[in-house]
């Protein structure tokens, strides 16, 4: 019973690293552009796609290519941010909501249409090995992704605490305006915000090429888990939604285990409803930030 | 505007004459399919714009009631032989009753989450429906049984009866909503949905408004999932409860003009029309071209129109045919 327990826990951390990586990336936008970005899982998927053909055409190790996938996704974020988010910001929702719900249905529909929708795997040397300790079976690639997710979230800390651009981003999401008239330029914060999310949610598309299926929708899994954790984790707060994420990784997993495979996602759900009704400013809102 | 009340009036009367005498020329199945699908979804559509057009509360939730609409009237019809229209009724009191405590739920949440908040309720009442087997025939759903020609259970031998259904369902949900517009409530929503705190300052009781809305606007779309499980004499979780329904109730309304009478009507023609053209076209063997295609209309329609084709047109109409009068 115990170690039927302590194994589901443990199966609910490792992944919920990876969510932690793509709730991060919602909440940073959140916080420093005040948009909610739809189309983060579909970026989720781009990551493993990239990561996927690396490995396929030129024998590239998903770990190793996610130095590829993590740029590429950041100058697109520069450039989606550019181009299209700066024209809709603004007081008014309706633009922004659909704007980012546009953009999600059209590279999940892209893709469905340039990929198909079958299910596309790699498989590494490290894909069927696991640890054994002490009765309980710890799968080394998602230890691996466990630990660059934990390590690329440290780093995006330190980077937000210590450089300036960070501390300006932490600026702008704190209060936009006073930040603006501190000489703060908000399309450079912006562009970097958002950037920087979508090379996250790069890094976990990669991450999880090792031991995942990539297919057109797989982003959408994400992109809610991601969802309910931000609202858990207090919106725009990094390490509310890091904590979150791990929480419902785990949540998940014993509702898999104790309640029925498929029924992850009903346990996701039921806290996410749960944490309206009682919490509706997330779990560490009376903290402050 | 100078267009008098006569012509108003003569203007409704050739296109309700219109409408009603399509099904005696066109006689094609095809035709008359594509027919009713604009007419279903501008339904839809109409029915959402209460809530997310008028109000601006952009539920992509909407689901939820269509299946709840679907699933009453089914289970009643299969298990207690009740007919379809005194289920479809009953289908939209079931909804308006959900409404609540769903309402109750993300009506705490603003904006974008908000509409999270949404999505994941129709999601949850699917997987009820898709993971408790003995519940209402689970994840393999169930065939209508077929009658032939049973007018009382709203079956039909001929397309055009089903055609004449769905006008009638439009011709409802754009009255109801002509009332609506025309009254304070009408008054109320547009400023919950220019600016929640500022209506409620001024003495909006706004959760209540967004409540009585939601109600209508969860009755009117059940009434849809109703008649769609009637028309393809199917039903299962994932057709009752689609994404896609959710998201075709919201671009319709955005596409054609939110928060306007005529807005989902006028983007469901050109939603639908479109996907229909893509269809003969290219075949159905290319998968994710029509959302595609949707996803980009709705793009620019933000980008370059956000007052959607109504908010287009009468930018033209005020440029072109309004310039003599004002220069004389």
């Amino acid at each position: 019973m115990w170690e039927t327990l302590a194994q589901a826990v443990i199966n609910g951390l490792l992944i919920g690293g990876i969510y932690a990586l793509v709730s991060i990336g919602v909440t940073l936008i959140f916080g420093v552009v005040k948009i909610v970005n739809f189309a983060q899982g579909e970026f989720v998927m781009i990551g493993m796609y990239i990561s996927f053909f690396l490995a396929t055409q030129f024998g590239i190790d998903p770990l190793v290519s996610l130095v590829v996938s993590m740029p590429v996704l950041f100058v697109a974020g520069v450039l989606i941010q550019h181009f299209l988010i700066r024209r809709v910001l603004g007081p008014n929702d309706m633009p922004q909501i659909f704007l980012t719900f546009a953009l999600s249905l059209l590279l999940l529909n892209l893709s469905l249409m340039l990929f198909s929708a079958n299910y596309r795997t790699v498989h590494t040397s490290y894909s069927d090995e696991a640890w054994h300790i002490g009765g309980l079976y710890i799968p080394v690639a998602k230890l691996i992704a466990f630990a660059v997710a934990m390590a690329l979230s440290g780093l995006l800390w330190v980077f937000l605490h210590t450089t300036d651009l960070g501390r300006a981003m932490r600026a702008a999401s704190q209060n936009r305006d006073v930040a603006m008239l501190m000489g703060i330029n908000p399309n450079r914060v912006f562009a970097v915000a958002f950037g920087t999310a979508l090379a996250l949610a790069g890094a976990a598309g990669s991450l999880l090429m090792p031991f995942y299926s990539a297919y057109p929708f797989v982003g959408q899994v994400f992109v809610l888990m991601a969802f309910v954790a931000v609202v858990m984790g207090t919106l725009g707060n990094v390490m509310g939604a890091l904590i979150a994420s791990l929480m419902m990784g785990i949540a998940e997993s014993l509702g898999i285990q104790f309640v029925g495979a498929d029924s992850g996602l009903i346990v996701v759900f039921a806290l996410l409803l749960l944490t309206l009704a009682f919490r509706p400013s997330g779990l560490g809102a009376r903290r402050g930030r | 505007m100078q267009t008098s009340g006569n012509m108003k009036w003569l203007w409704l009367v050739i296109g309700a004459a219109v409408m009603l005498a399509l099904p005696q020329f066109v006689t094609s199945s095809f035709a008359i399919d594509i027919f009713i699908r604009i007419l279903l979804f501008s339904f839809i559509g109409v029915a959402w714009n209460l809530m997310g057009g008028y109000a601006k509360q952009l539920s992509l939730g909407h689901a939820a009631y269509f299946g709840l609409g679907a699933y009453t009237s089914t289970i009643m019809q299969v298990n207690y032989g009740i007919s379809p229209w005194i289920g479809m009724v009953a289908g939209g009191v079931v909804a308006m009753l959900a409404s609540l405590p769903i309402g109750w739920l993300c009506f705490r949440l603003r904006g974008p989450y908000f509409t999270i908040a949404t999505i994941a309720t129709a999601q949850v009442l699917m997987l009820i429906f898709l993971k408790f087997r003995d519940f209402a025939w689970g994840a393999e759903g169930t065939t209508i049984p077929n009658l032939g020609s049973a007018p009382l259970m709203m079956q039909f031998e001929e397309k055009s009866s089903y055609y004449y259904v769905v006008l009638g369902l439009l011709v409802v949900g754009l009255w109801i909503t002509h009332l609506i517009e025309k009254s304070w409530i009408g008054y109320y929503l547009v400023a919950i949905g220019e600016d929640e705190d500022a209506a409620e300052a001024i003495g909006v009781n706004a959760p209540k408004v967004k409540r009585d809305i939601y109600m209508i606007s969860a009755f009117l779309t059940a009434l849809a999932g109703t008649f769609y499980t009637q028309y393809i004499y199917f039903i299962d979780p994932a057709t009752a409860f689609s994404f896609n329904v959710s998201i075709e109730a919201a671009l319709v309304s955005i596409v054609g003009g939110i928060g306007t009478l005529w807005g989902p009507v006028i983007g469901t023609v050109l939603l639908e029309t479109t996907s229909a053209l893509l269809q003969s076209w290219l075949g159905s063997s290319v998968g994710g071209i029509q959302l595609t295609v949707y996803s980009l209309i709705l793009m620019a329609v933000i980008l370059w129109r956000p007052t959607g084709l109504i908010g287009f047109a009468t930018d033209v109409y005020h440029r072109y045919a309004r310039r003599k009068p004002a220069r004389a």
